[in-house]
């Protein structure tokens, strides 16, 4: 089983990566960092990827919405992915903006038929714009999204099958959502289509507590820490479940630790990775 | 519901903090006053107050970074970064 694990690209993470290229499979470049790259820094990262295998992840899309996405954001994507040719692709199911407002980040659209017919529309001209289908990510969401008629993994799942469309399935983002909104991860996993399946994110969070109601707390996908064990319980369980080879990327975007702490993390995955593979569930799921 | 409507107001509702004041002192009517329909502004009398506190702080947040951070569109914008450097 060719499972790949490797790293966000980021530039405190650059040196350290290169340095120690042997340890990481692949790297993962958030294009929008670059849809306004001079020629020089395009050239730049078409050398790296002719070091070591690239995927684009974008974050400004929105392409999970009712409303159209931006055609012009789509066709700066084009030419990334032209210039660059990464293995693939990939955007959240996510809303960014809505009648001109700026969000600011990735928030989740109420989950309803509209927002599935909507974001099948967005995949369709998104596919037709950059030439390839994106990879599609699960989001985490500090607030239920408001006037949902379906629950997060049915929508999902409906995305997937009806687009046709890898996932890319964040397990921090899942395990989050989990903890936040009272729902077994391993059911949430168990409605996905796992044929689908094939990326996966590793993140880590921190519990954020409401000012307004000082009881109540949430967990924050902030990447700016380790990955938590029940995180790594999940991926052992999906490296049980699903068949294909896998391509896993840890993600951290602040708070940077030395190189060689996230190369054990990135180990410490590999090996959960394969135990899942090997040997399966090794103790059941308790979130 | 068309759902662009909802989308819209949930983008304001997280990014207004007046707006939002507004909203949570009377949910129905904001809603009504944004154009949704009663379907969406009865399941707005339901949100998750938590969660809109929460979420509005982390983006308000993320489009800090995002504002501290921009990379310069245009030339004058770009020697304005450079100054700054020294």
């Amino acid at each position: 089983m060719n499972d790949r694990l490797g790293l966000g690209w980021r530039p405190p993470l650059a040196s350290g990566i290169l340095t120690h290229q042997h340890r990481v499979d692949v790297i993962e470049i958030i294009a929008d960092d670059y849809f306004d790259a001079s020629r020089r820094e395009l050239a730049r990262l078409k050398t790296l990827a002719a070091q070591i295998p690239v995927v684009l992840h974008g974050v400004s899309l929105g392409m999970a919405s009712a409303a159209p996405v931006d055609a012009k954001r789509l066709d700066r994507m084009a030419r990334l992915v032209e210039a660059i040719e990464p293995e693939y692709w990939s955007e959240h199911l996510a809303f960014v903006r809505g009648g001109g407002t700026e969000i600011g980040h990735l928030a989740a659209p109420p989950r309803t038929a509209a927002t599935i017919a909507g974001t099948l529309k967005n995949l369709e001209t998104a596919t037709a714009i950059v030439g390839s289908k994106p990879l599609v990510e699960n989001i985490a969401s500090l607030i239920d999204p408001p006037g949902s008629t379906l629950g997060e993994a049915e929508w999902v799942a409906t995305i997937l099958r009806e687009s046709n469309c890898s996932m890319l399935f964040d397990l921090h983002n899942v395990y989050a959502n989990a903890v936040n909104f009272g729902f077994e991860v391993q059911t949430y996993f168990e409605t996905l289509p796992v044929e689908h399946i094939k990326a996966l994110h590793l993140a880590g969070g921190r519990w954020v507590r409401s000012r307004e109601y000082p009881e109540s707390r949430r967990l924050l996908d902030d990447h700016l820490h380790q990955v938590p064990l029940p995180v790594f319980d999940l991926l052992r369980e999906v490296g049980k479940q699903v068949p294909h080879p896998l391509t896993v990327i840890l993600e951290r975007d602040g708070n940077f630790p030395e190189i060689r702490v996230l190369l054990d993390e990135l180990e410490q995955a590999r090996t959960t990775l394969k135990q899942g593979r090997e040997s399966g569930l090794l103790r059941p799921l308790k979130v | 519901m068309n759902g662009e409507n909802l989308e819209a107001f949930l983008a304001r509702l997280y990014v207004d903090e007046n707006l939002r004041e507004r909203f949570l002192a009377n949910p129905q009517a904001e809603a009504e006053r944004a154009g949704l329909s009663s379907e969406e502004s009865a399941a707005l009398t339901q949100i998750d107050r938590v969660g809109l506190e929460l979420a509005a702080d982390s983006f308000a947040r993320k489009r800090l970074y995002k504002e501290l951070h921009a990379r310069p569109q245009t030339f004058l914008e770009r020697i304005k970064a450079v100054l700054r450097k020294f």
